[in-house]
């Protein structure tokens, strides 16, 4: 399977780089905090691979916004901007769940695994290269989960 | 870093991590590092047991996790696949290069069926990126071959005009050539008893076994003939490291050495927005 050893070194080494855009992260600014248990919990999912509806704008390179995808979303009407020679794509062309795994969200929770599912996921165009840039829109992000009443956001990054 | 932001603004967060240096650097609250190839964060296509089990692995950090965890999921994907073991079982005639535009257009009319065929299996398509519907492909094709044949990265080829594009050059060419990519790729994986290739073997065979692999390069040589250091990140964006030959696809790093700024300062450049 690919880990960074399996990569040509020049993308290898790229990806190493990349990681300094993280050395910036205030740890301790983050508090600790839990949801309710799964089973009474409302997630929501958050993919970085920039999908959205065909209607929606397109994210702009270097976009810092977001989009909202409905939980019921046809999938013949998501499209995905984040695209890259380096993101294994034939799956995703295959099988949406395996970017966006709404599908599955749905077996857990009509399993009782989980208590709810948000209306609405969200989407943001990943590998950015500054990891401020998303400060102003996760607090926007988070004041728009808490009115879809949701408890706990997993991110899902491609 | 938005599960930071997210969890200071009172959402609590779970994460999965493609890349488990990056995830160990920026310590998000609870992440599930995976082992599977980017692009794939729930491992496989049309496995939903593997799917779900990933899924509950990740979510199951927001009730386990008292401190900030990463934690390694124990399990490869499920390919039966790998590197070399996959041969296209569409055969398309040795692309030439003399003519590249006949050689792409004949290309695209053998892998039409194919593509359609996908298209009805799965309800759906993940080409229209550059704002081209599956429809207008042949202008896609000629956006393409316009861009080959040196008319630039600051305006739409006139023989491109029509669709309805849904970004600016000079980054709509990378769009367009994404769009290209995603018609063969589903074309050639229509088969719903094939595994898919392992993305090595699609590259390959797209750069090896096509006319549109011709012509991505062809893209890649008008890069560098522009001149335009911010250009050159396109190139990386279109051709993976390994299938340039003589450099780096990127090109050299600035002089300076600092990749990511070099980025953010390209970034307004290749959107359109900044000349």
């Amino acid at each position: 399977m690919v880990r960074l050893d399996d990569l040509h070194p020049e993308e290898a080494a790229g990806m190493l780089a990349a990681a300094a855009r993280f050395s910036s992260i205030d740890h301790e600014a983050t508090p600790w905090i839990a949801p309710p248990p799964l089973v009474e919990s409302t997630i929501c999912l958050i993919t970085s691979a920039a999908l959205h509806r065909r209607s929606d704008l397109p994210f702009r390179f270097g976009d810092t916004g977001y989009r909202l995808i409905p939980d019921d979303v046809d999938p013949t009407d998501l499209v995905q901007s984040h695209v890259s020679v380096n993101f294994d794509r034939t799956h995703y062309q295959r099988d949406m769940n395996v970017v966006l795994p709404i599908d599955r969200l749905h077996e857990l929770r009509d399993a009782g695994e989980i208590g709810g599912i948000s209306p609405a996921h969200f989407s943001v165009l990943g590998a950015s290269p500054d990891a401020r840039a998303f400060e102003a829109s996760a607090a926007d992000m988070a004041n728009r989960m808490r009115e879809l009443g949701v408890d706990a956001a997993l991110l899902v990054p491609v | 870093m938005l599960s930071h932001f997210l969890q200071r603004n009172g959402i609590p967060t779970t994460t999965i991590s493609l890349i488990r240096e990056h995830t160990e650097v920026a310590r998000p609250p609870r992440a599930l590092w995976v082992p599977f190839p980017l692009g794939r964060p729930l491992g496989v296509a049309d496995d939903p047991e593997f799917q779900r089990d990933v899924l509950r692995s990740a979510l199951s950090l927001l009730e386990t996790a008292t401190e900030p965890t990463i934690e390694d999921y124990p399990h490869d994907a499920p390919d039966s696949g790998g590197d070399g073991v996959w041969a296209c079982s569409v055969v398309l005639p040795e692309p030439e290069v003399s003519d590249l535009e006949a050689a792409m257009r004949s290309e695209v009319d053998l892998l039409t069926p194919w593509y359609a065929e996908a298209r009805r299996r799965r309800g759906r398509t993940t080409v229209g990126i550059s704002g081209a519907t599956p429809e207008e492909i042949d202008q896609v094709v000629s956006f393409v071959i316009a861009v080959t044949q040196g008319s630039g990265f600051k305006e739409v080829p006139i023989s491109a005009r029509g669709p309805n594009w849904s970004h600016a050059m000079p980054m709509l060419v990378r769009f367009a050539v994404e769009d290209l990519r995603a018609f063969y790729q589903e074309a050639v994986t229509s088969g719903p008893e094939t595994n898919p290739p392992s993305q090595h073997d699609m590259h390959s065979w797209i750069f090896n076994k096509t006319a549109l692999g011709r012509a991505i390069i062809q893209i890649g040589h008008q890069i560098a003939a522009a001149n335009e250091p911010r250009l050159m990140m396109m190139r990386g964006l279109i051709v993976p490291e390994g299938f340039w030959e003589g450099e780096a696809a990127w090109g050299e790093a600035p002089p300076d050495g600092d990749r990511l700024g070099f980025i953010i300062r390209s970034r307004a450049y290749l959107a359109g927005e900044e000349a």
